[in-house]
């Protein structure tokens, strides 16, 4: 291996920007904002920008899928395409805010680590809170971006000998770089 | 009495009351009181483990068990969801059509199964049904559960107060159906006309709705025909060895023990997906209350307050019957019907002993008992499991029925039940006598 040792990498350095979304964001907007950039979580911001919960993109499945469904599957079998149109057009009438007011979605308070922390210690934090995405935060509390989960998993893949340029790509530009095209 | 049988009774009382008060999970509460009624040298461990009369009823524990298991495999069929969109539009999206389709198949049910689950099932496929056609679906749950209750009432293993019934007076799925079957059907229809009454009424028809009711694809929800057939012929068989325990004297609790074992043989499913629907809890609630009743009958506490009963009734059993059916109802209303049949059990059975070989009206003791307190169990939301369940479901989906809503309907359906059974048991068990 180089130089580049990715598994010596600091959070500051695996920092990235990435969407986010307000309380006033309907769920349809937001499958398209996980849609677009490939997202494994959404992080919503407060009216200050600062994030204030982030929620793991799978559930938004469970918004689309009524309480009933999901306590009896077989009856997903029962919808055709008309009714299954019905049910993710669901999605336009509730923003996050009230999905996560009426408890249909468990947004965690967003776990944070320091610019300075390691590899191990992102993916220690991460496991504990189970979530998908955790902020860069100082200890003067500045926001410096957060670590999805996906480049976390690219820079211990590097680190255990999982090279490949798409792996280096992931690790060395953000997702907004990519913009929707990627 | 002595002072370990008032201790007994005192861990009972207050074992109870907390029960009622639904302020702590009730199974830790009846585990809690049983280690206590342990505690104090009330009862031991080869009489919990070992004795029919004081401990723990094995018979209720394994029936539950194996039926628990069989429907946990049935469950994975979507049969019931097929039923009940079968139902819905057979009814051509009618609301009240609906409504007495669904009663007719969940009351069936219960009484095939058990309550508990049968709501379980037929809930969530009312929910959707009811979302199709923009309807409330709190009439369709009410309507459904009290169904499930009176259905129940039919059969040995409609009803877990049946269960435990069955096993103390050593009555069987026949005697079940002989005695309780007939005034069942007379109140299915008599509810059937009270659903119209109640909630009926004011149920509108929408033909665009009901058009989104028809489009449903009911046949998707069986996704495998092959398994349906098994665990279908192995329900068949199950009840088949109830109905004939006259000729083969299988207990029933080993019918379904035997038909939980088959129906895993022949679905092949791996192991969480039946066991998941065994309920651990109500399982080792009712190993709780047994041990409790049990330390009771053991002090001689229902012994002395069966010998007190008896020395007021004589001989004049149909005051008796008509009280306990009465009283049954109201006390079910206000305890759940499992512990309140779980101590009146042994005291009916100290009363007039099993229920075998009885004279009509003594024997009317034991179907008072499970009439009023399977049909009691409608009068309140906590009056029986199933409305417990029920009134979750609804509050998970976003349908809250609080306590009062559910009881303004409740009480009316208990009360016109209870004085229809009044008539059958004065006139089958004393009059034609």
């Amino acid at each position: 291996m180089d130089a580049w040792h990715p598994g010596r990498m600091r959070a500051a350095q695996l920092a990235e920007q990435v969407p986010m979304v307000r309380r006033d964001t309907t769920g349809a907007e937001a499958a398209r904002v996980i849609a677009e950039y490939r997202l494994s979580g959404l992080v919503v911001a407060g009216e200050d920008g600062v994030p204030i919960a982030v929620v793991p993109g799978s559930q938004i499945l469970s918004v689309v899928l009524p309480q009933y469904v999901r306590d009896e599957p077989n009856l997903a079998h029962a919808y055709d395409e008309a009714g299954a149109d019905e049910l993710c057009g669901a999605l336009n009438r509730a923003t996050l805010g009230e999905l996560l007011e009426a408890k249909r979605l468990t947004g965690t308070k967003p776990p944070s680590v320091l610019p300075e922390d390691t590899l191990i210690e992102i993916a220690s934090a991460m496991d504990t809170a189970r979530t998908p995405v955790i902020l860069v935060v100082d200890r003067e509390g500045s926001f410096h971006g957060v670590i999805t989960l996906s480049r976390v998993l690219a820079a211990i893949a590097t680190a255990a000998g999982q090279d490949s340029p798409l792996v280096r790509e992931r690790l060395a530009r953000d997702v907004l770089d990519k913009g929707g095209s990627s | 009495m002595s002072l370990t049988a008032w201790l007994a009774l005192l861990v009972f009382a207050t074992a109870y009351v907390v029960i009622v008060s639904e302020k702590f999970n009730r199974t830790l509460v009846a585990l809690l009181g049983a280690a206590a009624m342990v505690a104090i040298g009330s009862v031991r461990g080869h009489e919990i483990f070992f004795s029919e009369e004081t401990g723990i009823d094995w018979n209720v524990i394994f029936l539950l068990f194996g039926m628990m298991v069989i429907v946990g495999v049935l469950r994975q069929t979507g049969v019931f969801e097929f039923l009940a969109i079968w139902a819905a539009q057979r009814a051509r999206g009618r609301p009240f059509r609906m409504m007495v389709l669904l009663v007719l198949i969940t009351a069936v049910a219960s009484a095939l199964l058990d309550n508990v689950t049968t709501v379980l099932l037929i809930a969530p496929v009312t929910l959707l049904l009811c979302d199709r056609l923009a309807l409330d679906p709190v009439p369709f749950l009410l309507a459904e559960v009290m169904s499930s209750n009176i259905g129940g009432t039919a059969t040995l293993i409609g009803d877990p107060p049946n269960i435990i019934i069955g096993s103390r007076a050593g009555l069987g799925f026949n005697d079940f159906l002989v005695h309780l079957a007939p005034i069942v059907v007379v109140l299915l229809a008599v509810f059937v006309g009270l659903c119209w009454l109640l909630w009926g009424r004011r149920l509108r028809y929408n033909a665009e709705h009901a058009e989104a009711v028809m489009r449903l694809e009911a046949r998707e929800t069986i996704h495998d025909r092959k398994l349906l057939v098994r665990v279908g012929i192995v329900l068949v068989v199950v009840l088949l060895g109830f109905v004939t325990h006259s000729i083969t004297h299988l207990e029933p609790s080993l019918v379904a023990l035997l038909g939980a074992g088959a129906a895993i043989l022949v679905s092949g499913l791996p192991h969480h997906t039946y066991l998941e629907d065994v309920e651990w809890e109500t399982l080792l609630f009712f190993a709780g209350l047994f041990i409790m009743v049990g330390s009771l009958v053991h002090q001689g506490v229902i012994g002395e307050l069966a010998e007190t009963l008896t020395d007021s009734i004589g001989d004049n059993y149909a005051p008796a019957a008509l009280g306990l059916l009465g009283g049954s109802a109201v006390l079910s209303g206000i305890v759940d019907n499992i512990p309140y049949v779980a101590t009146m059990a042994p005291l009916v059975h100290e009363l007039v002993g099993p229920a075998a070989g009885l004279p009509p009206q003594q024997q009317s003791l034991w179907w008072s008992l499970a009439l009023g307190a399977d049909l009691g169990g409608n009068a309140t939301a906590i009056g029986a499991s199933a409305n417990v369940v029920v009134t979750g479901i609804a509050k998970r989906n976003g349908h809250p029925i609080s306590f009062w809503h559910f009881t303004k309907y409740g009480l009316v359906v208990t009360a016109v039940t209870i004085v229809l059974c009044v008539p059958y048991v004065a006139l089958r068990y004393f009059v034609w006598a």
